[in-house]
């Protein structure tokens, strides 16, 4: 990775899908872009765990910034991920409406006749008319039939149904490290395993960011720090909100028993009365490759990092998707992740450039529909940096596409032979859940932003997350690894310092041996 | 690419069934059989195993791992079965064509008269029993780990707590000690360990490693390494006991919570499955619910003893050979049934009573003084006896009808009951 700079035109902290977005952005006018994090790979915060849904922003209180931006943020989507190489798709969203969709109060002192009434003709055109008038278009009304033709798993409970047609699915993490690579190849510098400790200011403006890696002195700051923004603008004076943690935790299963069991999204419409609306989201997902998600689950948490999931949580999750979809295969998770959001005192996103310190530019309480929202959001902190002096003028050269390796499970058949008669190691496979090869293992390791841990790797090819879950891949992998990097065995992590996979080579706890001594590269 | 290969048989998966099976096959009459393995060397999961206790029932004496895979495989240089090691097949189709790769050849095709699956099996991961907690580094499966200190030359973990009591985890209790490591305990969620006795004495008793039943884990602290686990009693319906909770500090979480068969080609096949097995279901010739396409091993359910494995292979092969010299349509089956406190049964289907067949089966529970009998209709076709039966270790009826006419026979079923006298 780079060396951290001694100076830069914009310092953007924070190597999420928010800050690589921004950075991204900003490389069409300028390349003098620092982008820091305090991790070892890009999107190794909240978007690397969660639901991967581009929202139509049907769900937004209107008014909000973050409705207007998510509306907006959905509309740019085909352009925004266009030369990155980064599937996205309009799967769709079926809004399904059941007996518990009225508020329970309502439903239950209210005469039959009435609650059928307002569930099978009301609701449905309400939400209709309200997302239209938010600027969603393509959204219609769907009859029972049509929902179990659509998703024969569905509850027979259902009654009606709405289809949002232009909510999608994209990949977060590979969006985030796509961005970050287009960046970086249009003259960005990414410095990893850089920690802000503090931003220097002088008469009122922004003068330097400093950091565990030395000081880089600069006239922008950008800060997209995720669950740490409203830290971050403290150190520079230009806070004064507050970011809470809500963790999220979703269920995946495995897709040889998920495949299609459910088509696109689905989600059960419930109006949950005086309960104020919280983070957006939740339903029964496919992945783009097909698992089914189930989740996310919304707990306030104290500590920032609690990206833990507890059992009661895996319970809720349990029992809200056994009304829904009855028979979901309950044997077949492979997988749990939880994330946390960062929401802002009053739920809205914070964009905007601080009035008590020049330079500086908060993009904070992004939680979702952060990742929906992410075009919009590069599109206005744009404008914000055009005023603070960031040229409007394109540049000349900007790179438009950030061309990829062909992965080998991605290949039809006369591809993989191609591939594999350019590079002998296509013939090797190393994981065998996702069909990885090892020559896909190397180019992550060597790619524009490189690969350096086992979580870095997983994220970049899908190695480990099948249904072993690393159990055939790891030793290939941290071989592999080792090997590219040109250290021993040993000190493979799974995502970064902290995370070591062995304690060091065999033997090195019996008596004489120092640990951590030789190569433990055996094979 | 180059030409189809059509061989008489193919047999993927080079461990103790897959050496077994293209053994039989061969010394059955088949002339060209095709051993695949995906792996540098043959004997799939022995080469890893350098305990002793292989072999007992094969060759009456007690052998390593890799000392007993080592017969099988010099035996099979005398033949002329030919090995294709380092390749891996990635589809099999249910008219058996296989496509196989590997980075000499890249991808090749074969279409082979008969097929014997031999893939083994895999381990159960922390997701698959809802462990909840973080996801740090040290989280591992007990055959995952086995690989690392004994081929790999790597030390996964300084302080482990264990969860589960299955045989590789008690093995792997007693070599992490002798590595150095510290084994603060296994944890095992039923009221009785899921290993081998014999296991528990030599590798927790003799090191002195607490065993504690009716316990799980219920959180694993991270977020980075494992910081440590929390413990806890569990009741009757297996659900932790408030109060009970301890925090173990440690670096490594190993688990031997159960293995599955790697069913990925069975699957892609359209094999029908054994829902409680996970595994193909098989006749007495281990032939699958698909024409030509065998199965044996682990692939099919997990067997405690390698004997048995090899056993189930040895057959396989000869029934490939006899499907491929004679060619007999397949008579319609009849299915063997699990009676009382029996969970599953293998074979799970029978076409032909010519042969002797022995009934692989595990209890649902443990049982004292028990009667064992595979029964059709009123007769009774074969039975044993057994001082105790357990889950953990497999139970085995030779069955035989005289004469061997099946007419009338609807079902079989097989069942332990008390023993009368
Ligand atoms: C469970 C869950 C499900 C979600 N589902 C969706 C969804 O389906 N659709 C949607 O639109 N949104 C969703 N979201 C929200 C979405 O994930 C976020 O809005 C988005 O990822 C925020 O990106 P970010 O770049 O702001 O934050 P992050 O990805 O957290 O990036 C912030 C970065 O700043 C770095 N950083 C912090 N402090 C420092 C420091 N001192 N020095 C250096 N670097 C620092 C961090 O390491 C981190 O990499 C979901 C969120 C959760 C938790
Ligand atoms: C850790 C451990 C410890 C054990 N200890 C004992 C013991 O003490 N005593 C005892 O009697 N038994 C023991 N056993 C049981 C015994 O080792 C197994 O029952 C036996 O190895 C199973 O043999 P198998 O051939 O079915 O599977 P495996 O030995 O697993 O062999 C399967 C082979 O198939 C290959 N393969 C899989 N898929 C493909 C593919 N698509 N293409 C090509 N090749 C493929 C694999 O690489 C592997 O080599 C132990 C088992 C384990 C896992």
């Amino acid at each position: 990775m780079d060396e951290l700079p001694g100076r830069a035109g914009v310092v953007v902290i924070g190597a999420g899908v928010i800050g690589c977005s921004i950075a991204r952005e900003l490389t069409r006018y300028t390349h003098d872009v620092v982008i820091l994090d305090k991790e070892s790979d890009v999107s190794s915060g909240t978007s690397k765990a969660n639901n991967a849904e581009v929202h139509s922003g049907i769900g937004e209180k209107s008014g909000t910034l973050k409705q207007r931006l998510n509306v907006r943020g959905n509309q740019m989507y085909d352009d925004f991920v266009s030369g990155l190489n980064v599937d996205f798709r309009r799967q769709g969203l079926l809004i399904v409406i059941t007996p518990r969709s009225l508020p329970e109060g309502l439903a239950r002192y209210s005469p039959g006749f009435l609650c059928d009434f307002l569930n099978r003709r009301v609701l449905p055109r309400l939400i209709v008319r309200s997302g239209n008038r938010k600027g969603i278009p393509w959204l219609t009304v769907v009859d029972r039939d049509e929902i179990f033709r659509m998703e024969p798993n569905v509850t027979r409970d259902a009654i009606v149904g709405v289809h949002d047609r232009t909510y999608g699915l994209v990949s977060p993490y590979k969006l985030t490290i796509a961005l970050a690579e287009h960046a970086v190849l249009n003259g960005a510098r990414l410095c990893l395993d850089t920690r802000v400790t503090g931003i220097r200011t002088e008469g009122g403006a922004v003068r330097a960011v400093v950091t565990d890696a030395g000081e880089i002195e600069c006239g922008i700051v950008v800060n997209a720090a995720g669950v740490y923004a409203d830290e971050i603008a403290d150190m520079a004076g230009a806070g004064g909100f507050r970011i809470h943690g809500r963790k999220g935790a979703t269920l995946i299963f495995d897709r040889e028993a998920t495949r299609e069991y459910v088509k696109g999204s689905v989600a059960e419409f419930r109006i949950t009365g005086r309960k104020k609306r919280t983070s957006k989201g939740g339903g029964a997902m496919p992945t783009l490759e097909g698992n089914l998600q189930l989740g996310p689950t919304a707990i306030e948490v104290d500590d920032k990092e609690d990206t833990s999931i507890s059992g009661d949580e895996i319970r809720e999750i349990f029992d809200r998707f056994h009304y829904l979809l009855p028979d979901f295969p309950r044997d077949s998770v492979i997988a749990m992740f939880s994330g946390v959001r960062a929401p802002s005192e009053d739920e809205d996103f914070i964009i905007g450039a601080s009035k008590e310190v020049a330079g500086f530019v908060n993009v904070a309480g992004m939680q979702s529909p952060g990742l929906a929202s992410a075009p919009a959001v590069a599109e206005m902190v744009m404008q914000i940096l055009h005023d603070l002096g960031i040229p409007r003028v394109k540049r000349a050269y900007f790179n438009q596409a950030r061309p990829t390796p062909r992965m080998f499970a991605d290949c039809e058949r006369a591809e993989q032979e191609a591939l594999i008669e350019r590079d002998r190691r296509h013939g090797h496979i190393v994981c065998r859940c996702e069909q990885v090869t090892e020559a896909d293992v190397v180019n992550a390791i060597h790619g524009v932003v490189p690969a350096r841990s086992m979580d870095a790797v997983k994220r970049r090819t899908r190695a480990g997350m099948g249904r072993c879950q690393g159990g055939f891949c790891t030793p290939w992998i941290s071989e592999i690894l080792a090997r590219e990097l040109g250290v021993p065995r040993h000190e493979i992590t799974k995502k970064g310092p902290g995370s070591e996979l062995f304690v060091g080579p065999a033997k090195c706890l019996l008596d004489g041996a120092s640990r951590r001594d030789g190569d433990g590269g055996a094979v | 690419m180059s030409k189809v290969r059509r061989p008489d048989c193919v047999v993927i998966g080079g461990g103790p069934a897959g050496l077994a099976a293209a053994l039989a096959a061969s010394s059955a009459g088949l002339d060209d059989v095709l051993l695949i393995e995906r792996d540098i060397e043959l004997g799939g999961i022995l080469p890893q195993c350098i305990h002793d206790g292989f072999g007992s029932i094969v060759f009456k004496e007690t052998l390593t791992g890799p000392q007993y895979a080592q017969r099988y495989v010099d035996e099979l240089a005398r033949t002329n079965v030919e090995v294709m090691l380092e390749t891996i097949v990635l589809d099999l189709a249910p008219d058996r064509r296989i496509t196989a790769m590997n980075s000499r050849d890249g991808l090749v095709d074969i279409e082979p008269r008969s097929v014997i699956l031999a893939m083994g099996c895999r381990e159960r991961t922390r997701h698959q029993v809802l462990l909840p907690g973080y996801r740090p580094a040290g989280v591992i499966t007990a055959g995952a780990a086995q690989r690392y200190i004994n081929i790999e030359g790597l030390m996964p973990g300084g302080k482990v707590v264990i969860l589960g009591s299955g045989d590789i985890g008690l093995i792997m209790a007693r070599r992490f000690t002798l590595e150095g490591a510290t084994v603060e305990g296994v944890y095992e969620i039923l009221d009785h360990p899921g290993g081998l006795t014999r296991n528990i004495v030599q590798c927790l008793n003799d090191f002195e490693i607490p065993l504690h039943l009716s316990h799980t884990v219920t959180f694993i602290h991270g977020p980075g390494r494992v910081e440590g686990v929390t413990v806890a009693a569990v009741d009757r319906e297996r659900l932790p006991v408030p109060g009970s909770e301890r925090h173990i500090p440690c670096d490594t979480l190993m688990l031997s919570v159960g293995l599955i068969p790697e069913n990925e080609l069975s699957k892609r096949a359209d094999l029908r499955l054994d829902p409680v097995t996970a595994g193909p279901l098989v006749d007495e010739r281990m032939e699958t619910s698909v024409d030509g396409i065998f199965a044996c091993g682990n692939v099919v359910n997990v067997y405690d003893l390698v004997d048995y494995v090899t056993h189930s292979a040895e057959i396989a092969g000869r029934g490939a050979a006899e499907r491929v010299l004679e060619g007999r349509p397949r008579k319609a089956p009849v299915t063997v049934v699990p009676g009382r406190n029996v969970k599953y049964v293998v074979p799970q289907l029978v076409r032909s009573f010519e042969r002797d067949i022995d009934f692989y089966f595990r209890v649902e529970h443990p049982e004292k003084a028990v009667r064992m009998t595979v029964k059709a209709g009123g007769e009774t076709l074969g039975r044993r006896k057994a001082k105790m039966v357990h889950p953990p270790e497999m139970a085995m009826i030779p069955a035989s009808v005289p004469g061997g006419g099946s007419e009338g026979v609807r079902e079989l079923v097989v069942e332990v009951a008390p023993d009368a006298e």
